[in-house]
This record gives structure tokens, sequence and C-alpha cells, in this order.
């Protein structure tokens, strides 16, 4: 509880509410665990409903506290979904390059968010695993230009950063092609939500809150970010490791 | 909304008693049937119905004095010994295979009341929702005789056994269980029926000791009860066969979570041990008050396992089809599914912390139990959470006892909670935030305040009972009671969880330090609720046994009637959500085609589709129903017994109760189209149904008089069946799987509705037409389309957008203005002609551009052959000009306006040719859109009748229409001419003409329908008669003037061909539809048609329908 940030002028802090949407195995998890621990794993942890994490983002002059909702992969939780993206203000939509079905169902998303998800709500379209296409691996955006990447029949990629960045475009959404494994463009998503993020959409201090709770909620936050680098809401399984 | 009142209506209907499921599932919460509620209170198996019930006093044994030691003494006194033994009066039950007692005074007699039926519901006392009492499989007895006292009028002496001889005095084996004493009370005749049915009973229930045996075996009580306590287990019976003791789950191999010192395991075992020896155990297990406490306690480690599935009841399904498990397994051996992709996914990620499922052996037996429980319940199929769910239960429990035990928590304990919409598990969210609501409003205002969501951080409490959220040992002894009282205990412990952390909960102001207050909570179960108290006893107590008190004192009021209740309060509305839900996912998945119809058609459409599959299924389930009842068919099929399918059935088909048929056969497509189209409904109902309308008196008399009037097409309009709508279906089943899905119907109705284009929708047609896609259509398929026109056009054709919708009116031979219904049927029976005049030949050089040049400049000429209705178009020189402005891109049509009028002798010639079977013949596409485009009403209906003709969303169609097709909506149509007679309409000859006095506009559409008949009859009759001429090796026809006179004069005869033999089949269907319609379809119209059944034999038949089915509603 040590008040380290408050020794130094505090940068005004504010939380965001994601969530991430996406067919099975796009590689949600991953990209999270990528953005909170640095870290790329089998994922251990099953999600039941939603896995509730938080990181923080720092810009040059604020920072945001993301409070991430990784939504389970399985069709059938679909239907708990409107639950999370509820007054969220920001959505990671993810699809997996190699797998074109998985853009159809983020468009799914991205529809089903432009309507039913809070006015304003910022969406980031994210193509996935991209280190298993290595000729544009890393300069992907680049190269992409000239590369129509899908006559290439070298790669596995089955999506094309063109299609997908059109269509984006289109929808007016946050663009990024994103490896978990190699973290590649990952952090560069957060902070491009983060900053995308009109300031005045913020959640403020609550309604009656007032801002001494904020603070606190502020000074608090280390210790949380400890706690929930552990992964989900599930408690350690004390008694069963005997 | 849509299926809101379909819901009711359909619950009306049902009988409780008829359809068997779980009590609190949503199926029944509304009105749970008595044997719902008998089967949850005794954790029957779905094929159990109450029988026989009388009250009764059941005397047990009194406590052997060596039983001493650390037994509790603090039984309740008044059952305890009054004289010898111990007595408790209650209800006693028999079902086909059990004899059941509760002391908890429930009835389910047809004359109980709901209160009497459901008092188990109420607060349990921690003696669980069957009391004590016991459930008594009936092959466990082994004798029963009737004791002959003189103060007892009856009392039974019941000797029970578990399959094996019983040990004692020197003889090896486990002890007896206890002979029940039980007297009846009641008339000896009650007595009398009572014991005559359980003797029935043990009858039957011979055939099943050999499956009480297996069970038994597997049953950890039947090896522990052989010894005494406190001594090592004999190694090996009498027989010198070793005693090896059953799979108590992964906990035997790979250790029971928790400290088995700290948690007594020995002395709890102790216990049970006594316990047992007293009371029985397994299939003979009587529960006395000590059983509740034991079980409050927390079961012991090898115990626990058997005694979840005797309270859960999923022992009992086991003992009905001991061997389901292996069989599932072996049945599907080397099978792949989805489910199973999504099991292996999950495999690596269930309790990763224990031991077992860090062993190949762990994860085979999760992927087994998971696997055949996707196998017969494919419903589920899989669902996260079930791996974690399961993943506990076998550290236990054997895979086979798992299987069960899963079994009955997705049928009975957890209803809908891993369907594949869950809703389930979101209403009990609902229901526990109003529950929160109502019991700490504090609480609940401030996450309302600070837009906390609940929900986010309870489902996984309840989706996977606990497991992933507390500490293993804290979540097994959850699951203990759970199994006991049932889901009550979730809500309870959830309430208790927020009321003990409610102080810290109001200082969290997001989901994070809300999610934290409680994580770290759960991790300080097992720590003291009261570490700093002077009193050492209070200092013992940990959080969790605070929780547990808080639970189940504080929260005591939480009963599984509570829980009923509010889930019955929310069904409505969260099924409404998911079902927006789906639909909007659904509709956004339509596919490209779906972009041409707008978002409410589509929205229309989907609500129609689901409606008629919702519809039809719940028709034939009450038809199942009734049929089960009938045959009172005691057993089901072997997956009901574990899945309880027909627990869930009422209901199925809702779209928020996840899939169960998603496609529509041909008789589900001729229901859709029955409500958006009016041409798509009978006009000869044969269901009786609609009689009775009035009022509620349909659902009324329904009840009592099911069989007779439960129409197979339900309340709605009885949809037609004609090779139009099978060609439809045909057409839209792209899949080629004669069923269509929302996709294929959507994708259908596209081109028709969407396109506003008449090329494309001539072209549709056609194709319809065009059976093996060659261009052309031969002259059956003329035929056909012509029919196709009548029917598609007699109950009127919303004309509207097209180039004829009436600016100046049309006007008949007399002067006297035409309807727009009167203008489609003399274009119809003018197209039937010019069809088979015009058509060309069957050979290579008469089918190009010639052909039907040919054929479009003798439109005029021909025009007013048969109907003089035909010349309105005097002003219309070059009507092909005309048109082929509104058809420019037809070359077809715009070449030929300049070289107008051929010889008509030769093109008789070639009609005749066309009507000459001999010489086959066709129409191509540009003839046929030729031919519709020479006729202006004809066009407006491909430029819009058609497209009209579907009533979607944007011009729904009036329910009247629905639901009384009839003439009246003609007279709707056309007022003005209702009232104008047009007796010299038909040209068909003298007597051919004349109406009935005051019939008015029906008479004359007859009349003109006839005509139309009557020409595709004389076409008929023409290729007939050619046929037997060419048979009798005859050459040559007579000339045209003959043919044309014989169009003209022998108008009456053809009128009785038509109706007697020379007509084909189908044109005598559509002949008796067009005729009939009105007077038996609607009963305002029976009158009126009787005064016409003069003139058509099929409307007095009709009549005659008509009247016996009402007599049939008077019986
Ligand atoms: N090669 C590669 N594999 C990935 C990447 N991200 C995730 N995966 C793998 O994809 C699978 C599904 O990932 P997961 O995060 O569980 O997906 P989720 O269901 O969307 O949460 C796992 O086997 C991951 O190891 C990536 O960027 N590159
Ligand atoms: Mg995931």
């Amino acid at each position: 509880m040590s008040d380290g940030a408050g020794a130094t002028a505090p940068k005004p802090s504010s939380s965001v509410k994601l969530v991430l949407l996406g067919e099975a195995a796009v590689g949600k998890s991953s990209l999270v665990l990528r953005f909170v621990n640095n870290d790329f794993q089998p994922n251990k942890e099953p999600t039941i409903g939603a896995a509730f994490l938080t990181q923080k983002c720092q810009l040059p002059n604020r920072t945001i506290k993301f409070e991430i909702w990784d939504t389970a992969g399985q069709e059938r939780f679909a239907s708990l979904a409107p639950m999370y993206y509820r007054n969220a203000q920001s959505a990671l939509v993810v699809y997996d390059i190699t797998k074109p079905s998985s853009l159809v169902k983020a468009k799914h998303w991205v529809a089903e968010l432009q309507r039913q998800a809070s006015p304003g709500i910022v969406i980031a379209l994210v193509g996935n695993k991209l280190d298993l296409c290595e000729d544009d691996n890393a300069e992907a955006e680049q190269a992409d230009a000239e590369n129509e990447t899908e006559e290439e029949p070298s790669t596995a990629r089955k999506v094309s950063t063109k299609e997908a960045k059109a269509y984006a475009d289109e929808e007016s959404l946050l663009f990024f092609e994103t490896s978990a494994k190699t973290g590649h463009n990952v952090s560069e998503v957060f902070t491009a939500i983060a900053n995308a993020i009109p300031e005045t959409s913020l959640k403020g201090p609550r309604s009656g809150a007032g801002g001494g709770t904020q603070a606190a909620i502020s000074a608090g936050q280390d210790n949380n970010r400890v706690n929930l680098n552990a992964r989900g809401e599930a408690g350690p399984k004390e008694g069963c490791a005997c | 909304m849509f299926l809101q009142n379909l819901v009711q209506k359909a619950q009306q209907l049902i009988d409780p008693a008829v359809l068997p499921g779980p009590l609190g599932s949503l199926t029944s919460s509304d009105r749970p049937s008595k044997a719902q509620l008998f089967r949850h209170q005794f954790r029957l198996p779905d094929t159990q119905n109450p029988l026989y019930e009388i009250t009764a006093e059941l005397t047990l044994p009194g406590k052997s004095s060596r039983g001493g030691g650390g037994a509790p003494k603090n039984w309740d006194k008044s059952n305890w010994d009054r004289d010898r033994g111990t007595h408790y009066v209650g209800q006693l039950h028999l079902s086909e295979q059990f004899l059941c007692f509760s002391t908890v005074n429930t009835s389910f007699a047809n004359t109980a009341s709901t209160s009497a039926s459901s008092a188990f519901t109420g607060r349990t006392h921690g003696t669980g929702p069957a009391g004590n009492g016991f459930t008594l499989p009936l092959c466990a007895v082994r004798r029963m005789e009737r004791l002959h006292t003189q103060s007892y009028m009856f009392a039974l002496s019941v000797t029970t056994w578990n399959g094996f001889d019983a040990g004692g005095e020197g003889k090896a084996g486990a002890p007896s269980p206890p002979k029940l004493t039980i007297q009846l009370e009641g008339s000896r005749q009650q007595c009398e029926r009572f014991c005559d049915g359980l003797k029935r009973g043990l009858r039957q229930g011979i055939k099943e000791v050999d499956n009480m045996r297996t069970v038994a075996q597997e049953c950890y009580s039947e090896y522990f009860m052989y010894d005494d306590f406190d001594v090592t287990p004999t190694p090996e019976k009498p027989d010198g066969t070793p005693r090896t003791p059953p799979d108590t789950g992964l906990g035997s191999v790979f250790k029971y979570p928790g400290n088995s010192k700290k948690l007594r395991d020995r002395s709890k075992m102790r216990l049970w041990h006594e316990y047992m020896k007293e009371n029985g155990r397994n299939t003979t297990l009587v529960r006395q008050p000590d059983f509740h406490r034991l079980i409050r306690v927390g079961l012991p480690n090898l115990l626990r396992g058997e005694i979840w599935e005797l309270s859960s009841g999923s022992f009992y399904l086991r003992l009905q089809k001991p061997k389901l498990y292996q069989e599932t397994l072996v049945k599907h051996e080397g099978e792949g599914s989805l489910a199973i992709d999504e099991i292996e996914k999950d495999l690596n990620r269930s309790l990763p912390e224990y031991a077992g499922f860090q062993s190949e052996e762990g994860i085979g037996r999760l992927r087994r139990v998971l696997t055949a429980y996707s196998w017969i319940n494919p419903e589920v199929g899989y669902c996260q959470a079930m791996n974690i769910v399961v993943a506990a239960l076998l550290i236990y429990l054997s895979e086979s006892q798992a299987f069960y035990v899963l079994s009955i928590l997705c049928d009975r304990l957890l209803p809908g909670y891993y369907s594949t919409t869950m809703y389930g598990t979101l209403l009990d969210q609902r229901v526990f935030e109003s529950l929160v609501e109502k019991t700490m409003p504090i609480i609940w205002d401030h996450l309302v305040k600070n837009d906390v969501q609940l929900s986010v951080v309870s489902l996984p409490w309840f989706l996977s009972l606990y497991i992933n959220s507390m500490p293993l040992i804290f979540a097994f002894r959850v699951l203990d009671v759970f199994f006991l009282e049932g889901p009550k205990v979730l809500f309870q412990v959830g309430l208790a969880i927020l009321r003990i952390n409610g102080e810290e909960l109001l200082d969290a102001t997001d989901d994070g330090t809300f999610i934290s207050v409680l994580k770290s909570y759960f991790a300080r179960l097992g720590e003291s609720a009261h570490p700093k108290s002077e009193n050492p006893k209070h200092r013992a107590i940990t959080n969790f046994q605070a929780l547990m008190v808080v639970a189940f004192k504080e929260f005591e009021g939480i009963t599984q009637h509570t829980i009923s209740e509010q889930r019955s309060k929310h069904k409505g509305a969260v099924l409404e959500n998911i079902e927006s839900f789906a639909k909007r996912t659904s509709i956004r998945n339509l596919g490209p085609e779906s972009k041409k119809l707008s978002m409410n058609d589509l929205g229309f459409l989907y609500d129609r589709f689901y409606t008629v599959l919702y519809e039809r299924q719940q028709r034939s389930q009450i038809i199942q129903a009734e049929a089960d009842r009938k045959q009172k068919q005691a057993r089901q099929r072997a997956s009901e017994l574990v899945t309880g399918v027909p627990g869930n059935a009422p209901e199925m088909g809702r779209v928020a109760l996840g899939p169960s048929s998603s496609q529509m056969d041909y008789d589900a497509f001729r229901e859709f189209l029955a409500g958006v189209s009016k041409w798509a409904v009978t006009d000869s109902p044969s269901s009786p149904s609609k009689e009775d309308k009035s009022s509620n008196g349909y659902f009324a008399s329904a009840l009592r008089n099911r069989s007779a009037s439960l129409s197979p097409w339900g309340a709605g309009p009885e949809p037609a069946d004609h090779d139009f709508m099978q060609r439809l279906f045909k057409k839209w089943d792209a899949d080629g799987n004669s069923a269509l899905t929302l996709q294929n119907v959507v994708t259908g109705l596209a081109p028709i509705k969407g396109n506003r284009d008449i090329m494309s929708s001539i072209e549709y047609f056609f194709e319809l037409y065009d059976d093996d896609s060659d261009g052309k259509v031969d002259r059956e398929g003329i035929l056909r389309i012509s029919e196709a026109l009548l029917f598609l056009s007699r109950r009127g054709v919303a004309g509207g957008l097209g180039p004829s919708s009436g600016v100046e009116e049309v006007k008949g031979p007399d002067g006297l203005p035409m309807s727009k219904d009167e203008q489609f049927l003399s274009a119809v029976s003018a197209f039937i002609r010019r069809c088979f005049e015009y058509a060309d030949p069957d050979h290579p050089s008469r089918q190009d551009v010639d052909g039907a040049a040919t054929g479009i400049k003798n439109l005029d000429v021909k025009e007013d052959d048969l109907l003089d209705l035909g010349e309105k178009k005097e002003s219309d020189d070059h009507p092909l000009a005309e048109n082929s402005t509104s058809a420019a891109d037809d070359s077809v049509l715009a070449r030929p306006s300049t070289n107008s009028f051929g010889q008509t002798a030769s093109k008789n010639a070639e009609a005749n040719a066309a009507l000459d079977p001999s010489s086959p013949v066709h129409i191509t596409l540009p003839t046929f859109r030729m031919l519709v485009l020479a006729d202006e009403t004809l066009e407006s209906f491909f430029d819009s009748g058609f497209a009209n003709s579907f009533h979607l969303a944007d011009a729904p169609l009036p329910s009247s229409t629905l639901t009384s097709p009839s003439f009246l909506n003609l007279h709707n149509a056309a007022p003005s001419n209702s009232a104008s007679p047009i007796p010299t309409i038909s040209p068909g000859g003298p007597g051919a003409g004349v109406v009935a006095p005051g019939k008015g506009l029906r008479g004359m559409l007859d009349n003109i329908v006839t005509d139309g008949m009557r020409v595709a009859a004389e076409v008929k009759r023409r290729m007939d008669e050619a046929q037997k001429e060419l048979d009798r090796g005859a050459t040559t026809r007579g000339t045209e003037d003959e043919e044309d006179e014989e169009y003209e004069d022998h108008g009456r005869d053809l009128l009785d061909v038509a109706e007697a033999d020379a007509v084909p089949e189908r044109q005598g269907e559509a002949g008796g539809n067009l005729l009939d319609k009105d007077i038996v379809s609607s009963p305002t119209k029976a009158e009126a048609g009787s005064s016409a059944a003069s003139v058509k034999s099929t409307g007095s038949t009709g009549m005659g329908k008509d009247v016996e089915k009402s007599t049939m509603f008077e019986r």
C-alpha cells in the first residue's frame, strides 16, 4: 500500500473497460497474457464466462488502467457476451489470419457491438498469429502494400491484410496484425486504444463517489495487479495440492 | 415476446400429469406436474409416476445398544422410541419400481392441492427435500409379510436386502438392513388397493435384482460394512474370492484433497459405519435425522461419492441401466464430433493443480465421461465448465458413477445451465440478482450506483458449483449439501458470501476491486472467522463454517419454492433477451441474398420461421403425450431414462432454449407459407378446430376433447397442398436434403420479394416449371403453370405497382367495371389458351426467335376467342410495342411489333400441333415471357402481384385473412362489384352463366374460374382424343373451324367433362378447391354455399363434411 505513485505529481488516471471477443482459439487469452504478463504459454486456467484482468497503460499525459474481460471461446458462451460488453468503452475483436471463418465471426461481433454496445465504443480489429506467416512477419505492414499476400502459397496466411484493412476502414475500426507468440504489435494495440478513447468518455469519478474514491482505487492498483496476474477470478486451490 | 403466448397456450394444453420433467426446470417452473414433484422429492428417474399413496407409520427397530460410542445422542425425542423402535408418521408412496416413504407430508394424488404436492419445496430444516424416510427400489424388498395384529388393520413387515446374504453370528458379510414395519392408515379398501399395487410391483422387481447386485458391488458401503469398523478388512470372501475395494475415484490413487486428519475423516467414517449398521446402505438406506447431520458436517472421502449418488438420485438411474456408460462408449468408439474436439481442448485445463489431472489416467477418465455424456445428450454436447465439474466429481466417483451424476446435474439440478444458449445460467443469474436486491438492498444499490454487474462475478460460482472459486475442500462441502437439498443451496451460499463481505464490497466501486475482495475472501475460507476471540471455541470456527451458518440459518427462507417462483417470474425477460440476441446474430448470418430484403422483412421471416417450427414441435409433443398417456407407457426409451429429454420437452423448440430443430420439412413449409400468403391456405380444411374458436373455447374444449380436436395445424389456418408449393419447396431446398433452413427460406424468397424486376420474376417462375433446366417447359408444365396461376389468384391478387393498377377502370363486356380479380381470372384463361396455341413444337427449327415472333403477332387476333372479357385493350393496337418498353431488354419482344398480323390459318395449324400429343411441344422462356408481357394483368402479376402475395413485415397480412380464408376478402377487395352481379359474363353457353340470384360476385367469379378450368380441361380432352385417334390409326383431326366451333358450342359439355371424369386428377383437385373453398373454410359462408350447391357437386360434398364435423364437436 506504499504510496509511491503519490510521491511524484500523479498523472491523471482513469480506468477503461475493454472486452475481447472473437472465435474460439484465435488467441484472445494469449494476447491478454502477453499484454499483462509479457508471457506466452499454454492456457492453463479454464475460463468460465470470462476472465478478468487489469493492466495499466502509460500515456505521456495520463495513465489508463485497462479492466479487461477476456470472454470464453466456446460458441454457446456468445449469449453471455452482452453481459461483458455492456458499458465497455473499448473492444478487441480478434481473428486468426490463418482462418478466414474467424474474420467472418469477427465481423459479426463488430456488427453486434456497433448495434448493441455503448455508443462511441472504440473497436480494434486484430488479426492474430502473424508469426505463422513468416514471409511478411515483422514488416507486414510495410511489405503488404506491394505484396498480394493471398497469392503467396508459401505462407499460412488466409486473410490478406488488404482485405481486413479495407473492412476496418469501412467500419472505422483500429486495425492491427499481431502475434501473441512473439509479442509483435501487442502493446501497440492497447496503446492505440488508450489513445483513441476520447477524454470525455473516460470514467471520471463515479457519480457520487467523488475523487477521493478514485484516488483510492489508483492507490490500490499495484496490489491488485499482482493479485490479478494469477489470471481469472479463480482462487488458489489450497486444499487440493496435498 | 412473439413466443410468449405460444408458451402459455402450450402450457394450457399440457396436462401436467402427462409430461415428465424436472422440478424447477424451466419446463416445469410455472406448473410442475405432480409426477414431477414426486420424482423430484424422492430423486426418482423420469420413468416413475406416483401410482398409490397412503398415510402410514414407519417403525424402525430400536437402536442397538452397542452403537453407543461416539454416536450423537441428540435425537429428536418426539420421534424416539415410544415402545419399541422409532416411529415416523408420513406418507407412503408407490411408483412402478419404488416404494417411498417420507415424513414430509406431501401428496401427489389427483385430488391433492398444489401446495400439498409441493410441500417439500418449502423450508427443509436441514432434512433435504425428501425428509426422513426411504426411497426403496422394489427389487430391494426381499420379503413382505402382512402382520396379523389386533390393533392394526394393515401392518406390513418389509425385509430388505442389497442383493447378498447378510452376515452376522459368525457368518461373514455385511449386516442385514433394518426390518421395516409399516402400518397403513386408511380405509380397508385403500389399504388393499395399495397392497395389490405393491404386490404387482414386487413381482416385477424380481427382474431388477441382477442390476441391484451389479450396482451394489460398486458401492463402497457394501465393501465397508462387510467388517466391523476398526478391524482390518477381510481379504477374501468365504468362497475364497478376493475382496477388493470398489473404485472410489481418483482420490484413492492420487490422494483426496485436504488433510484427512484435519478433516476428521476417520471419525466421520466411524459415524457412518454406525449409521449404516442401523439404517441400511445403498439401496436399502433409510434416512433418519442423523443422515442429514452427517452430510452437513462434510462427507468422508470414501463414502462421499456414494452419498452424492444417493442424495442426488443418480444412483437410481444407474440402477436402472447399470451398463449404459460402458455401452455408450463402445457404441461410439472411434467416432468424432464437435463436442469431442471441444472437450479435447479443455482436458488440460480442468483442475490442472490436482495431481490426478496431471496424469494420463485422470485425463483419460475425464475425456471418457465427458464424451459419453455428449453422446447420450447431443443437445447439450459439451459446455465449458462441465470439464471442471466432472473433474471434481471424478476425485470421488468412478467414471460410471460420475456419468450418471452428470446426467442428473444437467437434467435436473442445473436445468439449462449447459445448453447451447445457456439460458438456465442466465436465468439463475437474474434470479440471484433479484434475491440480492430483496435481501441486501444496500449492497444492491451500491452495485447499481457503481455500475458493477453482479453476474460477471457470480456466474462462475453457479456454472461450476463454486468448484472454480473456492478451495476444493470447501467446494466439496457445498456440493455435499447441494446434492441433498438441491439448487437453492447455490443461492443460499452466494447470498451468504455477499452478506459476509458486505462492508468491503460497499467500498468497491469497480469490477476489479469487487472481484479481488471476493477472491481474497475465498482464499481465507479455511482461516478462523474470529481470530481475535478470547474463546478458543470461537477461534476454532473457520470462515467456511461461518459461511455455512449464514447460508443455512440467515437465508433459511430461500427455499426451492422461492427459486421456482423467481425463475418463472424472470423467465420471459431472460428468454427474450437471448432470443433477440440470437435473432440479431442469425439475421446477420443469412448470406448475401438476404441483403435484398429489408431488416423488417428478415426479422419477420425469422419470427415466422421459428414460430412455425416451435408450434409444430409443441403440437407433436402434445399429440405424442396424448398417445403415450393412452398407451399408459410406464417405461420409456433408455436414453430418456438418463437424459430426461421429455423433461425439457414442453418448451423445446424455443430458440432461447437451444437448438431443437432449425430445419423445416415440407409440411412445416406449407404451414409457413400459409402464414404469409393467403393462397397457401387450404380451401377445404380437414380440421374442425376452427369451429370452436370463439372466446377461449378452443383451448377449453381442446382440453376436454383433445383427441378429437387437436388439429395438426394448431390454431393457424390449415395450409393447402399444391404442386406449386412443392415446386417452391424444391427450389428453395438448395441443399437438396428435403429441409429448409432459415437461410434457404431467405435465399429462396429474396429473388421474389427483393428484386422488383419483372424479368427475373418471370424467369423465376419459369424455372420452377423447367424440371430438367433445359430452358423448355413441356405441355404438362404449361398445364401446371396455368393451374398454378389459378391457384395463386384464387383468392384475388393484390395488384399494386403494376402498370394496370387501375387508374382507369377496366370494363367487362357488359360495360360494367371489372375487378382486378376478374381481370386476372380472365387473363389466366386467355393465357392457358395462348400457351397451347403458341407453344413451340418440339422441333429444333421451331425453337428459334421466329417461333416466338410468329406467336406474338397473332396474339391480338386470338385475343377474344374464349372470353369476351378479353376485350379490354381496345386502345392497344400494338400492345407488344407498348409492352416492349417495359421489357426493353428483350429483343425477342422488341422485334415483331413491325410485322404484325400473320396467317391465322397456319397459326391455328400450329396450335393444333400443340394439342397433338404425338408431337411434343414446349414453351421457352422467351415465349413465356412474351405471353406474360402481352397481358397487362399477368404482367402486373409478375411485376408486383406475385411478390406482394407474400406478406412480410412491411405489409403484414391482416389476421382475419389468416384465420378465415374466405370470400369475404374478395368483397373487401372489390366492394363496388359485390352489389352488381354480372350474369352475362360467361361465354360458355347460355346455361353456364346462370347465376343463382343473390350470389353476386362470387357466382360470377366462379364462372370465370370454371371457364379457366374448362379450358384446361378442354386442352386435356383434346389431347386425350388425339391420343385415342392416334391409337385408332387416324391421322388428322378436324379443321380449325371445327375446333373453334367446338370451343364455342360445347361449352356445357366441357363443363360436364371437366367435372366428371376427363379432368386430370390435379385439375380436379384445383377445381374442387376453387369451388368449395368458400363453403367449407368459413362457417359464415356455409349458407351461401348451400344455395350454390345445386350447381356444384363438390360444393354439396363440402357441405356434407361440414355438417359431419360439427356433430363431432357436440359429442
Ligand atoms: N502461432 C501462434 N499461436 C498462437 C498465437 N496466439 C495464440 N496462439 C495459440 O492458439 C491457441 C488458442 O489460443 P487462446 O489464447 O487460448 O485463444 P482464445 O480461445 O481466443 O482465448 C493456443 O494454442 C495458442 O498457443 C500466436 O500469436 N501465434
Ligand atoms: Mg480464451
